[in-house]
């Protein structure tokens, strides 16, 4: 039996930073890197029903990610993952969700795992998307946003609960294997000490290769993907200014502003 | 077997014979018109119980081998040597308590006398006389010894009497053994056992003492015919105003002898009974305490333990975890209460007192391994609420201020004990979800406020001249500046005035900018071992990368991990708290006190420069130089009261309503008439009573300083630049 666990290091932006010079993401030297939120509670999930099972569970984390991510992988490793497996190509530049997830399917399918965890989203791009689309490619069925779970290893079905609108909770039976995406606060992630961190730098990363998992690089990067980034920016500041005055000095005023905006005086 | 008066009787004609010669051949014969069969029975009685006390021996010694090793610095003579100065001054009994410091003296200097006057009658009897015919109890010496004996018998009675006293009217909290981290009805709440076992303690040995008095004076009843016995009376002058009384209400010879065969029996049986039970008593702490003072670690707070490569998980799980020298501390404690008294956790109601871990742990040694086997490894865990049992709520109200150990009489080292256990519930992630949130944020940024590595000297932006980057260019002075120093707005301005005074009196100095890191001191006694080592390590290769000829920190708990534990990491380097360092540019003439002030204010120690480091006297001395008058606290120097901030503490929020430890103490200089200044030498100080004085009302009646910013207030702004600061 096996859970596997789909995870992302994701980037937190630094004091100061500055944009790429291709204009489309953020200079890279300016980013602190973690383990992404959401996939700190999908990979604790996966850890308790291991813990809590009589019966042998291996919980694989993956990553589609250069080598950088593997502090990510060690932190799973750490907080008691089996294994950790990453893949990449320079090919993967540019992917957008689709084209990863497409990946993490490869993975599934010749690992078998009974469940595939994923976070509801990722805290840097947030395009909530990886692990309902690695579903699509499996064709396997699927739940998003699951707020508890029930599983037994072994068992045909998992029960989860997932919160509507309007204070409803959603009790759901799934099929087994599926795609679960995990919401933050289904459980209590466990602290990873720094001691079990530098003892998971013990342990491999298996580092696989798109040719390993029977991908070309057409899948993936901006050729296998469905969408494109054109620029990332910081919004121009709106202005307020306080205008003082009788109303008709107020109203006059008011009206050079609306012709500057518009571009009519200069 | 040993001696029998038939096997003697030749022994005792001849000193019957010098009696009758030789007055100074004076004498007592043991066993005086004993039957041979009583003798016998008595030498049986005694040997079974010295057996017994051998076996109890053994039991405890079983016991603390069954600890993890551990390797003691120094040797064993100077070892020994500092364990007797405190044990013959008694210092350490003495300390914030002379009053049971003199009683105790009385009753340790009794108890020595009498023990070694009835080893001086055994070393004649029983080995000397049988052996070589060798015989010295007699004549003038024998009377010298009498009244020696009898001295310290009212000595050992005395003391004894005024602990009852203690005990029963004084009624002290810190003699209260009921535990802030139980409630009533709990079995283990107040420890009824530990109450009837002070009194058999004391009272046994008041009837002992009494009764051996008694049986003096019966036999001088007794035998007040044989003028070699009744014409030297007086030198057992206690015993003779005894025998004066018994006569008085007409007790004559025969009934003397009556009288001094029983209580000798009773006397004897119950001094025996007394040795018997030595090592599964109390009473255990005339060895147990010697042998923990003489294992005393100078640092035990100050330098934790490292973690020995070769040990698979970190910290303490197990009882077995612990050294053999922590498990002979568990046995040295006599509940004293001093540790209870001082310790800040249990003065505003948390669940710790230092005692009651100590008395836990120490029960739960005594029930798992004095067995001759040992239990299964999952009944040795020390972690959780059943009795003997730690609670991880009572580890981590602990601020690691190290009060207890300061005070403990019988170096009990209660912070390295609480450090290890915590380091196990790191492992396992038991702690506030906030420090956990904490370490992982020191862990990416390298400092505790989240912020970025980068903005760390961004306080020195707003200066006229520019600090220099020890990194780039060599320094005289590194200022180590810490993470409350660099990132929080109040005490960043503390610092400005800091480097201001610095480039004032022309120090070349410099500091590390982002190569800085929390200096891992709080990490540490959180027991996250792990990222310690990470931050000394990063602090480390940082500071070899700079040239520098001595660290200057206005950060006491850098300081103290600096110095006293880097130098295990491979960081030996030179390093001053800024108020020595201050100090002695006045004494150079580098600063100049022009205004002084004349201000009433009060010093709060920081622990990890007061005790820790026992830096008392510079911050004093600046008070003083800059025209302060300094009023101290009750609970000043060795006792100063921490702020509630140590030990991570700062990290984990404190219960809602229950008094906070720095609460506490503004309350106490609240009490101070005319208080104008509550001077702090600490960053986390600043930031604690600053707080503590506005949620305590005190607002408005007094102020909260950091030293450097009244030695700024002492010495106005030459340059018009400076004024920006």
């Amino acid at each position: 039996m096996k859970i596997l666990v789909a995870v992302k290091q994701v980037a937190a932006l630094d004091e100061d930073f500055t944009i790429r010079a291709d204009g489309r993401d953020v200079d890279a030297d300016f980013l602190i890197r973690d383990l992404n939120e959401w996939d700190d509670f999908s990979l604790e999930e996966a850890v308790k029903i291991k813990e809590a099972s009589s019966e042998p569970v291996e919980v694989l984390a993956v990553c589609v990610a250069p080598d950088e991510a593997d502090e990510a992988l060690r932190k799973c490793l750490a907080k008691g993952a089996d294994r950790a497996v990453r893949v990449w190509d320079d090919a993967l530049e540019g992917s957008d969700p689709i084209a990863i997830a497409r990946v993490l399917a490869a993975v599934a399918r010749s690992e078998q795992p009974s469940l595939v965890f994923a976070g509801v989203q990722s805290s840097d791009q947030a395009f909530a998307s990886t692990g309902i689309a690695t579903a699509a490619f499996l064709e396997w069925p699927h739940a998003a946003v699951v707020t508890l779970l029930t599983y037994t290893p072994g068992a045909a079905n998992a029960v989860f609960r997932r919160e509507l609108e309007g204070g409803l909770l959603h009790e759901v039976e799934i099929q087994c294997p599926a795609v679960l995406t995990i919401q933050l606060g289904i459980n209590t992630p466990r602290y990873a000490s720094l001691r079990s961190i530098k003892q998971a730098a013990a342990k491999p990363i298996e580092v696989k290769s798109l040719g390993d998992l029977g991908l070309s690089g057409d899948d993936v990067g901006e050729t296998g993907s469905h969408s494109r980034v054109r620029r990332m920016y910081v919004p121009d500041k709106g202005r307020a200014q306080l205008i003082e005055g009788d109303a008709a000095a107020k109203a006059k005023r008011l009206a050079e502003i609306i012709r500057e905006f518009k571009g009519e005086s200069a | 077997m040993g001696y029998t008066s038939s096997a003697r009787q030749p022994v005792r004609d001849r000193v019957q014979d010098l009696i009758v010669s030789r007055t100074d051949a004076v004498t007592r014969i043991l066993f005086e018109a004993f039957p041979t069969a009583e003798v016998r029975l008595f030498y049986a009685l005694g040997y079974t119980a010295i057996a017994i006390f051998c076996w109890g021996v053994y039991l405890q010694i079983r016991k603390y081998r069954r600890g993890a090793a551990l390797h003691l610095e120094g040797t064993l003579g100077s070892r020994f040597g500092s364990m007797a100065a405190q044990v013959f001054s008694q210092r350490t009994v003495a300390r914030r308590d002379p009053k049971a410091g003199a009683a105790h003296r009385l009753i340790f200097y009794g108890f020595a006398l009498l023990f070694l006057g009835t080893a001086t009658i055994t070393l004649q009897y029983d080995i000397l006389a049988p052996l070589f015919g060798i015989r010295f109890w007699y004549g003038n010496f024998y009377l010298a010894f009498s009244l020696i004996l009898d001295i310290a018998g009212v000595a050992l009675i005395g003391g004894l009497l005024y602990m009852m006293y203690r005990r029963e009217w004084l009624k002290l909290p810190k003699l209260d053994y009921a535990r802030p981290d139980r409630s009533p009805g709990d079995p283990d709440f107040d420890r009824p056992q530990y109450r009837r076992e002070d009194w058999a303690f004391l009272w046994t040995l008041v009837i002992i003492g009494c009764t051996g008095y008694l049986l003096e004076a019966a036999r001088l009843v007794w035998l007040q015919a044989r003028p070699d016995v009744w014409d030297t009376r007086w030198w057992s002058p206690v015993g003779a105003l005894i025998a004066a009384a018994l006569r008085a209400v007409g007790l004559g010879a025969h009934g003397g002898g009556v009288l001094r065969a029983g209580l000798w029996w009773f006397h004897g049986l119950l001094a025996l009974v007394f040795i018997a039970l030595i090592p599964y008593t109390k009473v255990k702490h005339i060895f147990t305490a010697a042998g923990s003072l003489m294992v005393k670690d100078p640092l035990a707070a100050q330098r934790l333990p490292l973690v020995p490569a070769s040990q698979e998980a970190p910290g303490v799980a197990k009882i077995t975890d612990f050294t053999w020298k922590q498990l002979l501390n568990l046995d040295a404690c006599t509940k004293c209460g001093r540790c209870h008294e001082a310790c800040p956790a249990r003065a505003v109601g948390a669940p710790l007192s230092p005692r009651d871990v100590i008395l836990s742990l120490r029960e739960f040694a005594n029930a798992a391994l004095e067995s001759s086997t040992l239990p299964d490894a999952a009944q040795l865990s020390v972690h959780g609420k059943a009795p003997g049992q730690v609670a991880m709520e009572t580890l981590w109200s602990c601020r690691t201020c190290m009060a207890c150990v300061e005070i403990c009489p019988v170096a009990v080292e209660h912070v390295p004990i609480i450090v290890q256990m915590r380091r196990k519930l790191v492992e396992d992630g038991a702690m506030d979800p906030l420090l956990t949130k904490t370490l992982q944020t020191i862990h990416k940024t390298g400092n505790s406020f989240g912020e970025s590595k980068r903005k760390r000297g961004g306080w020195t932006k707003t200066l006229p001249f520019k600090i220099k980057d020890a990194r780039k260019e060599p320094v005289d002075v590194l200022w180590f500046v810490g993470d409350y120093a660099s990132f929080d707005p109040r005490n960043q301005r503390v610092s400005q005035t800091f480097a201001t005074l610095l480039y004032e009196a022309g120090v070349d100095f410099g500091i590390l900018y982002d190569g800085e890191s929390n200096a891992g001191n709080d990490v540490r006694r959180v027991g996250e071992e792990g990222l310690y080592e990470v931050l000394a390590g990063a602090n480390i290769a940082a500071l070899a990368g700079a040239t520098f000829s001595t660290i200057v920190t206005t950060d006491p708990h850098s300081y103290n991990t600096i110095r006293n534990e880097y130098p295990d990491f491979g960081g030996k380097y030179q390093i001053q708290h800024y108020t020595s360092f201050v100090k002695q540019l006045f004494a150079d003439g580098k600063l100049k006190v022009t205004s002084p002030l004349r201000v009433r204010a009060t010093f709060h120690d920081p622990c990890h420069l007061g005790r820790f480091n026992k830096g008392y006297e510079p911050p004093r001395d600046l008070l003083k130089l800059l025209g302060c008058e300094l009023v101290e606290m009750g609970r000043s120097r060795d006792n100063s009261f921490c702020c509630g901030a140590g030990g991570g503490r700062i990290w984990i929020p404190d219960p809602v309503g229950a008094e906070k430890p720095a609460q506490n103490r503004i309350r106490e200089a609240a009490a101070i008439p005319g208080l104008e200044v509550y001077v702090v030498s600490c960053p986390k100080d600043l930031t604690m009573f600053e707080d503590a004085l506005k949620t305590t009302g005190n607002e408005g009646k007094f102020v909260v300083k950091e030293l450097i910013e009244l030695i700024r207030e002492a010495i106005p702004v030459r340059s018009a630049e400076a004024a920006c600061v």
